[in-house]
């Protein structure tokens, strides 16, 4: 295989891969901030997608619009989500083991609830729309290579949106309260940090994140009320992978991840894709329950 | 010479970059009643862990009436006749007193010899003095009681030594005074080896006939109490004021 | 020991009555009631062996589709080559094989990874068929041509699930459900008085997925036509584990009744709104798990009748100022 086609491979892989780091980045919020382990996230970037689709085809709003609107309006639903699910879990569960394991479940009934929401109100037909098909030849070789500028733009803007959320952590004050949340919820809680204020917020962040992610894919991919389960799926490996709490590591996993799968469905064969992701998510876990990063 | 109930050979466990025991040498026979003291973090708790199989061992080995042990589970242990209590009582809240004591008489303890004392579970909570707390479920019985019911259940696998990690924390002293009968009767009657950890050195030291001081995962001392206090290292390393009084 | 006794005799004499029951009721009732029946028994299987382990031992298991489906593949499989009854064992054999397997991999993690291990493992079995098939077979489905009649395949399910039960009444008053009680409660002290943990959750694992694969094996004649996507379908190891855990997935009946009540619920919406019904399902799940952790089951109804009354009673009372009888 040529130089150029293995760049081309690693940068259709890299962009898939920005995908799944957003997707995995708001996981990772919830689940390293507040151990929930919210198996329903991918049915939130379904219904930003669903959102964006039916904004552009009904009333012919640029997807761009859409997407801070999206971003606001699954935040929202995740406020709301966290104050009617979550909030009497944390009062009511003895140990955090019995938490999650409780979060878990409510998470599938949430999954059910919205997957079957939206097959009810949408249907289960492919929909789409086209928003900058045009492909743009990127310099990557002597030869040139081409990527639908859509896929470019999804790309620049999941990253710019991962940075964004890694620069809020870092440098923000409200970042450095969740992360010491993070570290030690005794600790922080008894430095008079908000707990009560922190989850909820952080848990509609997380959603938010999703919204946008499926705002960005409904540019790109087909939108049916399946289409969030995988991404889940493949942000649980992320967050496996890079660590449970850090966010780094998810922006890294996520782009290794898309890479990997470029290049597994490449020598395979693309039908093998969920097998693929199934089988490196499983290796994972058997083998560095605490994720690749960790030093243990 | 009595052949060792459990020995330790170079028994160490490593967490990460932290040597919480190393190389600790040990041997504890039927009838002794041994104390293991040493400060926070000196690897007691850990040390008890390695000995009943809950904590793997990084390197040594461990040899229970001559047979090697090393790297089997827990239970294995328990059938081969070592017993413990935890630190903070780990009954089964939602089970009664009685059906607590009866889960070792059903399982490590079923193949084992079985003295009158350890006969049911009617004549274990008789021995531990929870006969009137038999029907309770155990989450509903004070926590001095709880302690109690640690010990009966590990009595009920029908041990030969039993570990007995700080069972003496918290109580008065009158309280302790009867843990300590306690356990002199399960050496005399039954002919148990104990084993006890605790954290208060002189209440420990009357009660126990030889002592093993651990710091900072290693073995300094391991004699009877009169020479324990006397050796310059534990003094340096530990004790000090305490055991000026104790002498 | 004397109250568990009694107990259990009285569970198998209600056991023996339903059989019964059962039994005739092919012969009493339309093919409709029958057909809804199965379904029941179908998931009181499911439900009933999914409870005798996660019940007690609080390990959140979602493979049962991953068992359901190897039984049924495996009647796929054997239909003209096996007689029936020798299939239905070797679906359950294989679904226990699947799982010692399994469970020598996973069970050594706690809760929320053994849960989560055992969704990824089940999709990945799925999707590992799917293209298995493919590769092998061209097309993704079987057709299951020489069925045998629907009268033996009722017996079939019913025995499974009258099985699961009357195992379930055995295993609580036996040694080894004391030993799965005690992993539940806390598997390290359990391990401290000599219970082989490792044997005696792959053994409880390797036994509800035997009754899973044995009612994978006989459902999927019912079908005709099967492919991964249909036997493979999460959703039956879901819905099992809801009904398990509305039910009361410690108590020996609560998953029964409420898998009378779920297939009964599923089968009058399921065909004109089956999202409704999937919809209902998840908000049911999470209700359950906020306010009745413990399942129906374990709501007191001798204090929910005390309360009844005690409210009854209340509003029977005179206004105050009429004054009390003398």
């Amino acid at each position: 295989m040529s130089f150029g086609a293995w760049l081309e491979l690693l940068a259709s892989g890299l962009i898939t891969g920005g995908v799944y780091a957003l997707v995995a980045l708001g996981l990772n919020l919830q689940y390293g901030l507040m151990r929930i382990m919210n198996i329903s996230h991918g049915e939130f970037l379904m219904l930003g997608a669903y959102a964006t689709w039916a904004a552009t085809v009904g009333w012919g709003l640029s997807p761009l619009l859409m997407m801070p609107v999206a971003f606001v309006l699954l935040g929202a639903t995740g406020l709301v989500v966290h104050w009617l699910c979550f909030r009497r879990l944390t009062r009511t569960s003895a140990t955090v083991d019995i938490f999650e394991a409780r979060s878990l479940m409510v998470g599938f009934g949430l999954l059910f609830l919205v997957q079957n929401f939206a097959s009810m109100v949408w249907g289960g037909e492919l929909r789409g729309y086209d928003f900058m098909t045009q492909p743009v030849a990127v310099p990557l070789t002597s030869g040139g290579s081409q990527f639908a500028a859509n896929k470019l733009l999804v790309f620049a803007l999941a990253l710019a949106f991962s940075a964004a959320l890694i620069a809020l952590l870092r440098f923000t004050l409200l970042g450095k309260a969740v992360r010491a949340l993070m570290q030690s919820p005794t600790g922080a809680q008894l430095v008079g940090i908000p707990t009560e204020r922190l989850h909820p917020l952080m848990f509609g962040l997380g959603l938010g994140l999703a919204g946008v992610a499926g705002s960005l894919l409904s540019m790109t991919e087909a939108i049916t009320p399946a289409m969030g389960e995988p991404y889940t799926v493949t942000a649980l490996i992320v967050i496996t992978l890079g660590g449970f709490g850090s966010m780094a590591g998810s922006l890294a996993g996520g782009l290794l991840l898309g890479v990997v799968e470029a290049l597994g469905m490449h020598f395979t064969s693309p039908s093998l894709k969920m097998l693929l992701s199934y089988g490196v998510f499983i290796g994972v876990l058997l083998w560095r329950p605490n994720g690749l990063f960790n030093k243990r | 010479m009595t052949a060792a109930l459990l020995e330790a050979r170079a028994v160490t466990v490593r967490f990460g970059g932290l040597t919480a025991v190393d190389r600790v040498e040990a041997r504890f026979s039927a009838g002794e009643l041994v104390g293991i003291i040493g400060p926070n973090g000196a690897g007691k708790t850990t040390f008890f862990n390695a000995l009943s199989g809950v904590q793997p061992l990084t390197s040594g080995r461990l040899l229970v009436g001559g047979v090697d042990l090393t790297g089997r589970a827990p239970h294995a242990f328990a059938q081969h006749g070592i017993a413990r209590s935890f630190q903070t009582p780990r009954v089964f809240g939602e089970m009664s007193v009685a059906d607590n004591v009866r889960f070792g008489l059903q399982f490590a303890g079923r193949r084992r010899a079985a003295p009158p004392l350890l006969r049911d579970e009617a004549s274990i909570l008789a021995l531990i003095g929870l006969g009137a707390q038999a029907a309770l479920p155990a989450a509903a019985v004070t926590p001095s009681q709880q302690r109690l019911l640690e010990i009966g259940m590990a009595l009920a696998t029908r041990p030969r030594l039993l570990l007995l990690d700080e069972v003496a924390a918290g109580l008065t002293e009158a309280e302790v005074e009867a843990m300590a009968g306690l356990a002199r009767r399960l050496r005399d009657e039954l002919g148990l080896g104990i084993v006890w950890i605790e954290h208060a050195v002189a209440t420990l030291l009357k009660h126990v006939e030889r002592v093993l001081v651990l710091h900072q995962g290693r073995k300094l001392a391991d004699d009877v109490p009169a020479a324990v206090i006397r050796q310059p290292e534990v003094i340096e390393a530990y004790l000090g004021d305490e055991m000026a009084e104790a002498a | 020991m004397n109250l568990t006794n009694h107990r259990s005799t009285r569970d198998l004499l209600v056991l023996a009555g339903l059989a019964a029951a059962l039994l005739a009721l092919p012969a009493v009732a339309s093919e409709f009631i029958t057909s809804l029946a199965l379904s029941c028994l179908m998931y009181a299987a499911l439900a009933s062996s999914w409870s005798l382990f996660c019940g007690a031992t609080r390990y959140l298991s979602l493979a049962t589709s991953a068992f359901f489906g190897i039984g049924a593949y495996v009647t796929a499989l054997g239909l003209d080559a096996l007689p029936w009854p020798l299939l239905i064992l070797a679906g359950a054999g294989a679904a226990a094989l699947l799982a010692v397997l399994m469970g020598a991999a996973v069970l050594h993690l706690r809760g929320t990874y053994f849960a989560v291990l055992t969704f990824g493992m089940t999709e990945l079995i799925r999707h590992a068929v799917t293209y298995g098939e493919k590769q092998v077979a061209g097309t993704v489905g079987r057709v299951l041509a020489t069925v045998p009649e629907p009268g033996t395949v009722y017996l079939t399910v019913m025995l499974i699930a009258v099985a699961a039960v009357a195992t379930a009444i055995g295993v609580r008053r036996s040694r080894f459900g004391l030993a799965l009680a005690g992993v539940g409660a806390d598997e390290q002290r359990a391990q401290t008085l000599g219970v082989n943990t490792k044997l005696v959750k792959i053994a409880g694992f390797a036994l509800t997925a035997a009754f899973a694969g044995a009612a994978g094996a006989a459902m999927a004649v019912r079908w005709t036509y099967i492919d991964p996507h249909t036997v493979f379908n999460p959703f039956i190891g879901f819905q099992t584990v809801l009904i398990a855990l509305i039910g009361g997935a410690a108590t020996l009946w609560g998953p029964v009744i409420a898998a009378v009540v779920f297939s009964l619920l599923a089968e009058t919406l399921r065909l004109q709104l089956p999202q409704l019904y999937m919809m209902v399902l998840g908000v049911l799940l999470i209700l359950c798990v906020l306010y009745l952790p413990s399942g129906l089951a374990s709501v007191r109804w001798a204090g929910v009748r005390a309360t009844w009354s005690r409210v009854t009673h209340l509003l029977n009372v005179r206004p105050r100022g009429h004054g009390r009888s003398a």
